[in-house]
């Protein structure tokens, strides 16, 4: 385009061929350029979800969860290990998801609420790209706020090998899979906090709980599938191997993002 | 002109909507609406509510129509990404990424756009709306004319072949505003489709285009904006006269003054009597009741037209 007054632009675009020939073949982002795109989306997304007050909210959650680990261990515990185990399974329950839940609804459907969803929808970029960057955010945001405080209220208790490294396995799988659901769930419902909520208290809380069968349905089931297969410690409903525990919820926190993107394709944008 | 006809565009079609309809559960946005437009400035004219953003929204691919086909540069806007590169929006809300400055705004834009240098050209477009590329500023904090013209701002850097603008004046002041409708107008020159929508007919007239008037989700009319202006300008107006003699002056109206029809209504609560009065000729009423109530000596308490506003001439405009 040329500039249509001074200043003059430093790298004009050439005047476009307007009304002549068709869209296709036209200028698609792709290859190294899709790559600047999803850096950037990233960049954008990570900044809009991290508003001081929800960084307040999830840190004092966090900070709640290292006092209960440091009230654990002033307690006399002839199982440290146990106790341990039990401190990460606890907080896969509540803190993480809770977490994830908040930044990962945000992520797009904050932009899907206010209407600035457009600016990102209407280039030429698939709309995985979003989908993609809204996931990368909510997991980079989510790690260092409550993932490294659940790692070190773990240490706090037991600081063993195993054990830490059952609470960073777990609880990298729990960020991972949770970020995929939250941030899909953003996409396809106008108020998902609320859903998302009565997901992780009534779905994985009672009803996952009630066989084996609604178990396999639950992502928490396969995190304590984690923490007892690497720590020998038994947890209920831990049904899954080391493998399965890991790689069903990445599986299908990667086939949730993809019905995201596809759903985000054909969502109306406001 | 012609309202029930489909228009064409003059030149190759850029944009082509062929009998689409939206609907929202029992709300019809857009009734079978069908016309092609080519280059330059074409306005989309119509009363709030009226569907010209569900329209945009088609014509960019925000939002498929329940029924019928809209081409953008040949393609179905709603799936081909090749278009989207190609089209750009100003959207009516004013909600943008709260996290950025206006710079950084529009360099997503040219990222996202995969626009070669988009730290310079993101630069050059907010010069060309005469905004501060320096200024370090959120957008949250800008007034709403800043905020319209960093909105216009990334919908130049894309170099679009077609630029679909819902309501881009609102919140300018009139130096900003003028500023921007010579930009429309160079942009179109350039051989651009630019679709400027709005429901003020005076901002209409100045974008000097052809127009598009879409009432109650319909095609209401559609040609040069000066037929159109001429159409409202004769269409019949009604006029309501609060006189101390109504009868006598609503007699002497109906000959001096050329009036369709003439309903006395009586004084009531405390108001005084008068009539209303249907006209094709308002100016010629207008210049001509003083006189006439000067001549039976009656006293003008009141003057007022009834259908002045724009939605009973969109109204008009559906009916004819």
């Amino acid at each position: 385009m040329t500039a249509p007054s001074s200043p003059s632009p430093p790298s004009a675009p050439s005047a476009p061929a307007a009304g002549t020939g068709t869209a296709s073949g036209h200028r698609r982002v792709r290859g190294g350029a899709l790559d600047a795109v999803l850096r950037a989306e990233y960049r954008l997304i990570l900044r809009s979800i991290c508003t001081p007050g929800r960084l307040v909210a999830l840190g004092a959650l966090s900070a709640i969860s290292l006092l209960t680990a440091l009230a654990t261990r002033a307690g006399s515990s002839f199982d440290p290990l146990r106790e341990g185990v039990g401190y990460v399974n606890g907080n896969v329950a509540t803190l993480i998801p809770v977490a994830v839940l908040v930044l990962g609804s945000a992520a797009l459907g904050d932009l899907l609420e206010d209407g600035s969803m457009v600016y990102l929808w209407l280039r030429p970029v698939p709309t995985w790209v979003h989908v993609v960057a809204a996931w990368l955010a909510t997991v980079t945001v989510a790690i260092p706020v409550v993932l490294l405080p659940v790692v070190a209220g773990t240490a706090v208790i037991h600081p063993d090998g195993t054990l830490l490294l059952s609470a960073v396995v777990g609880g990298l799988v729990a960020v991972a899979s949770y970020s995929a659901l939250f941030v899909t769930a953003g996409i396809r419902f106008r108020r998902a906090l609320p859903w998302g909520l009565v997901y992780i208290l009534i779905w994985e809380g009672f009803v996952a709980s009630a066989g084996k069968t609604a178990t396999k349905l639950a992502v928490r089931s396969y995190i304590r599938s984690i923490l007892e297969q690497l720590t020998g410690i038994q947890l209920k409903l831990a049904n899954f191997s080391l493998a399965t525990g890991i790689l069903v919820p990445l599986a299908v926190g990667a086939l949730v993002l993809a019905y995201g993107a596809r759903r985000l394709a054909r969502s109306d944008i406001a | 002109m012609s309202a029930p006809v489909p228009p064409r565009a003059a030149s190759a079609p850029i944009v082509e909507v062929d009998n689409v309809s939206k609907w929202f559960g029992d709300v019809v946005a857009v009734s079978d609406l069908s016309f092609a437009i080519g280059p330059g400035v074409t306005a989309l004219l119509g009363p709030n509510g009226a569907g010209k953003s569900t329209l945009l929204r088609m014509l960019c691919g925000l939002t498929p129509p329940d029924r019928g086909t809209v081409r953008v540069l040949g393609a179905d806007p709603r799936t081909d990404l090749g278009v989207r590169a190609r089209v750009s929006i100003v959207p009516q809300q004013e909600a943008m990424f709260d996290a950025l400055d206006a710079h950084g705004f529009v360099r997503l834009a040219a990222v996202l756009n995969g626009v070669p240098n988009p730290d310079e050209v993101a630069r050059w477009a907010l010069q060309v709306v005469e905004l501060d590329p320096d200024d370090r500023r959120r957008t949250t904090t800008y007034s709403k004319g800043m905020k319209q013209r960093v909105k216009v701002a990334q919908a130049l850097v894309n170099d679009p072949a077609v630029m679909v603008l819902d309501e881009p004046l609102t919140g300018l002041d009139p130096r900003q505003r003028n500023h921007l409708i010579d930009l429309f107008g160079r942009l179109g020159e350039e051989g651009r489709c630019v679709i400027v929508s709005s429901h003020v007919l005076d901002e209409v007239e100045r974008f000097g285009s052809r127009v598009l008037v879409v009432a109650q989700g319909r095609l209401a009319a559609a040609g040069d904006f000066h037929a159109i202006r001429e159409l409202m300008d004769d269409r019949p107006h009604r006029i309501r006269v609060r006189t101390d003699k109504p009868r006598e002056l609503a007699t002497a109206v109906m000959s001096a003054v050329g009036a369709l029809a003439v309903r006395l209504e009586p004084a009531s609560a405390g108001r005084p009597g008068g009539f209303v009065v249907d006209t094709t000729d308002a100016p010629r009423f207008r210049r001509s009741i003083a006189t006439v109530s000067q001549q039976v000596d009656a006293a003008l308490l009141e003057v007022s037209p009834l259908d002045d506003d724009l939605d009973s001439v969109f109204r008009y405009l559906v009916q004819r």
